[in-house]
């Protein structure tokens, strides 16, 4: 056997016994299949690794929830230090939405029986509404605390956005109490507060 | 891998994650993602040998699995199924760009590339020792697209010739043949990284 020969058995993988006699008479192929070897071995250490960025997973994710694969409203990665805050935050949600559903009661409910001043009666129920919303504001504020600057201002523009409308509709519908169109915008500010709140519990959980 | 996997710090099996990913559950998605990105995304580096194209891939991939989990009957391995499809994933992207997956059918003669005959006197020198990863990586990248095809799916990946022929649509032989020009130039390739590094020093 020659060194031509002999590769053409190697590359078809086979151990013959003229091979053997080959290498042991031939330092060259005896060089070379050992080197062959040695790279077919370290060939390895090369599955698996290599890391992608996470911007793959965020990317793929996005695709599934667009696509519907992923179930909508859930989050993928909820570790402990996320599962703790959306516990310590969840409660703004129920809050926030507590605020439209006793605006509509308030409005769609107005008077009971011999009162004859609906509107004063609701106004004098306004305020322990509107001292909750301050101290959730805070609690809102501090969630988002550790958020970038900007987007700490944008929750907080947002934030008195919405309260300026409660406030509005709330003046308005005091001095008009048939008035359709505030008492609509009453609820749509308090439905606008009520998506704030759930944007920054979501986020907290997907940080 | 098996099935009793756990992931996710022992709260969830593979075979749990992907029940539940069946349902759309997010977690169990991302759990499946952790546990294969890795050779995935590997994979798809070392046959395109660009890190853009790697993910770009890797995300495709996960895609079409996530999208057909729900056709998963669990009778072969999910890595199996997964890697199969992310090995086709890249196959038909490198067709796409007109990339040869496999070179056209040849055989060792007449084709002197590569083989062990030396000119009287050539040093003869062996890759004594260990191969650098990040040696072996480089020199895998810089091997042409065919030769890289068969050296990562059979030597890296593991797959049989006969799946390989199957996969890039070649025969057995040529599978063989191109899986051993690719390790000759790899140990080309070396040899001459060693013989740089010497010189430099």
């Amino acid at each position: 056997m020659n060194c031509v020969e002999f590769e053409r058995v190697l590359l078809e993988g086979e151990q013959t016994p003229e091979q053997q006699a080959h290498l042991n008479s031939c330092s060259a192929c005896s060089n070379l299949l050992a080197d062959l070897q040695l790279i077919s071995n370290q060939a390895k250490s090369l599955l698996a690794a290599d890391e992608p960025s996470p911007a793959v997973w965020n990317a793929l994710e996005s695709r599934l929830r667009r696509e519907g694969i992923i179930r909508p409203g859930e989050s993928a990665h909820p570790s402990f230090g996320d599962l703790f805050w959306r516990w310590r935050t969840a409660w703004l949600v129920p809050v926030a939405a507590a605020f439209v559903l006793v605006g509509v009661v308030r409005l769609h409910h107005p008077a009971p029986a011999g009162d004859n001043a609906p509107i004063a009666k609701q106004s004098v129920a306004t305020p322990p509404v509107t001292a909750a919303v301050s101290s959730d504001d805070q609690q809102l504020l501090k969630t988002v605390a550790s958020r970038p600057p900007a987007q700490r201002a944008r929750y907080r523009a947002n934030l008195d956005d919405a309260n300026a409308f409660i406030r509005d509709a709330q003046d308005a519908i005091r001095n008009d109490p048939n008035d359709a169109y505030r008492q609509q915008m009453l609820i749509n500010a308090y439905e606008q507060k009520q998506m704030l709140y759930q944007l920054a519990v979501d986020n907290v959980s997907e940080q | 891998m098996t099935d009793a996997k756990r992931l996710k710090g022992d709260k969830l099996t593979e075979a749990e994650a992907i029940e539940r990913a069946k349902l759309g559950d997010a977690e169990a998605f991302h759990a499946l993602y952790d546990l294969h990105r890795r050779r995935v995304y590997s994979l798809c580096l070392r046959m395109t040998g660009n890190t853009a194209s790697a993910e770009d891939l890797t995300q495709e991939a996960f895609l079409q699995l996530f999208r057909k989990i729900g056709t998963f009957r669990g009778e072969s391995a999910f890595s199996t199924w997964l890697h199969r499809m992310s090995v086709n994933v890249v196959l038909m992207q490198l067709r796409k760009k007109n990339l040869p997956v496999v070179p056209l059918e040849e055989t060792m003669e007449g084709d002197e590339e590569g083989t062990v005959r030396k000119e009287p006197g050539a040093p003869d020198e062996r890759l004594a020792g260990s191969i650098d990863r990040l040696q072996l990586q480089r020199a895998v990248d810089e091997l042409p697209p065919g030769y890289r095809t068969i050296f990562v799916l059979h030597d890296v990946e593991g797959y049989e010739h006969n799946e390989i022929a199957e996969m890039v649509g070649c025969s057995i032989g040529n599978s063989k043949s191109q899986l051993h020009k690719a390790r000759l130039k790899l140990r080309e390739l070396l040899r001459m990284n060693r013989a740089e590094k010497a010189g430099k020093r």
